[in-house]
């Protein structure tokens, strides 16, 4: 039949094609290459560098950088499909963003939850804590500080009726931000929050526009100016612990990344963070670099 | 009116509509109590105005449609107690505007019943040959060709010679040769007439066409409105009385009256 | 960077998203081919079905793709795996022009032939294979490339839900203001389009039967 004829041959050939492309697909990475992953910001552009560059160091494998992945949902989706093979993720985020499970503030049951799940339901390991805790900060001036003697939070809610706040969108939608602080620590101020962009909260706060502002611990700025984070005593922010996160078959084929990573455990200091964020944020430094700079201070390269 | 009362043989009858009504879900009739045999190896012309019924009333005989009332027997039997597809296979259909698979070559056409019947392939093969002969067309040809590249005289041929594949005992056309000019049609009228008599088959032919129906036809039946209005001989048909058989005769004649008029 | 670097430096990634593009757009085809041609051929037989079943479709081509890929997101099995969420999508997008176009092509062949098939004696199923479809199959390649083309780019949207595949090329780049990496998932991306459409109009134009 004139018409089905090409058809017949179209269609085996097109057949063929796509079954080579699926043999391919599953061959296409050559041996010992391993692929580390990270979100879309520079502290997590600097976390993934450090991990690449010291699996670089420690092991004889070649390590690909997919670095700035949208979010945490991309990046869960590329570990289990397995375009990366690593990547920090925060132990609170875990545990409300893929494990949908409702905020805790004790950061070792966070851990311990966070760790026990991931295992069970998608094979992942969760690795020890980088060291640092990347949470939310209630930052005030270091002269006002200084001046009222400030450490934590309670003592601040003493003074917050005559200051201004200002906060990120995010900070106040979010049910553990802005709304659930004041109920904690019974915190009135004498006018409503500014809600300003992030990257203009310090500015506010230095200029003396707003008296309070909620960053992040990690922040750059916290090193670089006279900036004091004042204590959650009442432990009201949960845990944001960084840790490596991997599939646990991967480990398994690969021991030396297990015993590589693992060098990394708490190696990275709140302040240690915060200055790295600053090379890269503030002085617009390269996160390789500056990672390289990191690991080679700590003996880890 | 000039209808002929001499009944049909049970035995002799192929076709038969038994007082067949056919009327339509929304209520308009197309056929009204028709009654009529179709006897062996004759060829019976439905003849009638657009409307008339005769399309309809060839569409019961293969089940294409069922009557509403009455019964129309192929074979003594009724058309409801046979397999519609059996049927269908029992019985050569050729419609004016041919209906050749336009993806088939002429070949593949012809022998489209043979191989759904599981001939065999040699077999298949000699029959589409030997009917391309049959209706005048040079196998070597035409067997590879394609509908498209056939011109309406040629296609006609070819949707005869399909409908004869599988030799059926009963042939039904309507209109066959409507789309073709005067020219091939009345050549191709020609070539038909000397191929009903080797065929001896009992067909039906549903036309609008005087001079066809008294060509082709051993008799006519006139049909108007839903109705029949009469069965003749052809010979009959030209000297009836009856107002509708006249005025189809008067318009036969017109040609005489446009030379007598000058 | 130069290209060269780039290139080998990427080289590979790139083909590797080339693939995971490629398979998210063949696995949606072979299951909108499958769901949409039987659906098609429904619509033509019943033409009071078109209603629903065209309509349906139509919603869902008509929800934004980015939209459409957030509903389903909680959805529990679909909602935990982006290659499963991303395929389920792109299937109910690439429905319409393959349901639409079997329906008219199988509606568009001619009265004249039907009724011949059925007036010799075809079964309906034998009309359906041997006469409706083949001369239809132009039509319906025609619906086929559309959806094609259309899936292979909201499958680069697709990466926004972590499906990976050239699109995630293409948020990365942005996130990083990195030009090289956008153009290194956006012209693939192109290039399999064209080339998508090109070869299908080839085939629509072989198999179109002549008058």
């Amino acid at each position: 039949m004139k018409l089905l004829a090409p058809l017949r041959s179209w269609a085996v050939a097109s057949a063929a094609a796509l079954l080579a492309i699926l043999l391919a697909a599953c061959s296409t990475r050559p041996h010992d290459t391993i692929v580390v992953g990270s979100k879309n910001f520079p502290e997590q552009a600097l976390l993934g560098e450090i991990l690449a560059q010291h699996l670089e160091a420690r092991t004889h494998l070649r390590v690909e950088r997919r670095f700035y992945l949208a979010g945490s949902y991309i990046c869960q989706q590329a570990l289990l499909a397995g375009r990366i093979d690593t990547y920090v993720e925060y132990t609170g985020t875990a545990l409300t963003a893929i494990l949908h499970d409702p905020i805790e503030s004790d950061s070792s049951a966070v851990f311990g939850k966070v760790k026990a799940q991931y295992e069970s339901r998608f094979g992942f390991e969760v690795l020890p804590s980088l060291g640092f805790n990347d949470t939310f900060a209630i930052v005030v001036r270091g002269e006002d500080a200084r001046r009222l003697n400030l450490k934590t939070l309670t003592d601040a809610a003493r003074y917050t009726p005559q200051w201004r706040p200002g906060f990120g969108y995010e900070f106040m939608e979010r049910p553990d931000g802005y709304a659930g602080l004041a109920r904690v620590y019974g915190l009135k101020f004498a006018a409503p929050p500014r809600v300003l962009d992030l990257g203009l909260l310090y500015r506010a706060l230095l200029d003396g526009q707003v008296d309070l502002v909620a960053g992040n611990s990690t922040d750059g700025l916290l090193a670089a100016r006279d900036l004091v984070v004042l204590q959650d005593d009442k432990h009201y922010f949960p845990p944001y612990e960084a840790v490596p996160i991997a599939r646990q078959d991967f480990l398994a084929r690969y021991p030396e990344v297990r015993d590589a990573i693992s060098a990394l455990a708490g190696q990275i200091s709140d302040a240690e963070m915060q200055k790295m964020n600053y090379a890269v944020a503030g002085e617009g430094r390269d996160a390789s670099v500056v990672a390289r700079e990191f690991l080679r201070s700590k003996g880890l390269d | 009116m000039n209808v002929e009362t001499k009944p049909a043989a049970d035995g002799d009858a192929i076709v038969e509509f038994r007082s067949v009504h056919y009327t339509l879900p929304r209520g308009q009739v197309l056929l009204r109590d028709v009654s009529f045999a179709v006897r062996r190896g004759e060829t019976l012309v439905l003849l009638g105005r657009s409307g008339a019924g005769k399309t309809t009333a060839l569409k019961l005989i293969n089940r294409l449609a069922d009557p509403t009332d009455g019964a129309v027997n192929v074979d003594g039997r009724s058309t409801l107690d046979w397999d519609p597809i059996a049927l269908r296979r029992h019985i050569g259909y050729v419609i004016q505007e041919t209906g050749l698979f336009p993806h088939y070559t002429v070949e593949q056409n012809i022998s489209l019943i043979p191989r759904l019947e599981h001939w065999p392939t040699p077999q298949v093969r000699e029959r589409a040959q030997e009917l391309l002969a049959l209706v005048g067309l040079d196998p070597a040809h035409f067997l590879k060709r394609y509908p498209h590249e056939l011109s309406g005289g040629q296609r006609q041929r070819v949707g005869v010679a399909r409908a004869l594949a599988a030799d059926p005992p009963i042939l039904l056309m309507d209109e066959p040769f409507g789309a073709l000019d005067p020219l091939t049609r009345a050549e191709i009228r020609g070539e038909f007439q000397a191929l009903q008599q080797r065929l001896q088959k009992t067909i039906v032919i549903v036309t609008h066409d005087t001079s066809e129906a008294l060509l082709l036809g051993t008799r006519i039946a006139l049909m108007e409105a839903g109705e029949l209005k009469g069965l003749y001989s052809p010979g009959d048909f030209l000297h009836s009385n009856e107002p509708v058989a006249s005025a189809y005769v008067a318009q036969l004649r017109a040609l005489e009256e446009f030379e007598r008029g000058k | 960077m130069n290209l060269t670097d780039f290139l080998q430096q990427h080289g590979n990634e790139i083909l590797q998203a080339t693939i995971e593009h490629v398979w998210l757009v063949a696995a949606t085809m072979l299951l909108s081919i499958a769901i949409g041609v039987p659906l098609g051929i429904l619509v033509a037989r019943r033409p009071w079905l078109s209603k629903p079943i065209l309509g349906s479709a139509n919603v869902a081509e008509t929800i934004p793709s980015l939209a459409l890929l957030g509903f389903l997101l909680p959805v529990p099995w679909l909602g935990d795996r982006a290659d499963r969420l991303t395929i389920t999508a792109l299937t109910l997008y690439a429905l319409l022009p393959i349901i639409r176009n079997t329906a008219a092509g199988i509606t568009g062949v001619d009265p004249a032939v039907r009724e011949a098939a059925r007036g010799m004696g075809m079964t309906p199923r034998q009309i359906l294979f041997q006469v409706e479809l083949p001369l239809s199959i132009s039509t319906v390649l025609a619906g086929v490339r559309v959806a094609t083309v259309l899936t292979i780019g909201v499958a680069t949207i697709a990466a926004a839900v972590g499906a990976g595949g050239l699109g995630e090329f293409i948020f990365r780049g942005l996130a990083m203001v990195n030009n090289q990496l956008i153009l290194a998932g956006a012209i693939p991306a192109a290039a399999l389009a064209l080339a998508a459409d090109f070869v299908l109009s080839v085939l629509e134009r072989r198999l179109r039967p002549a008058r």
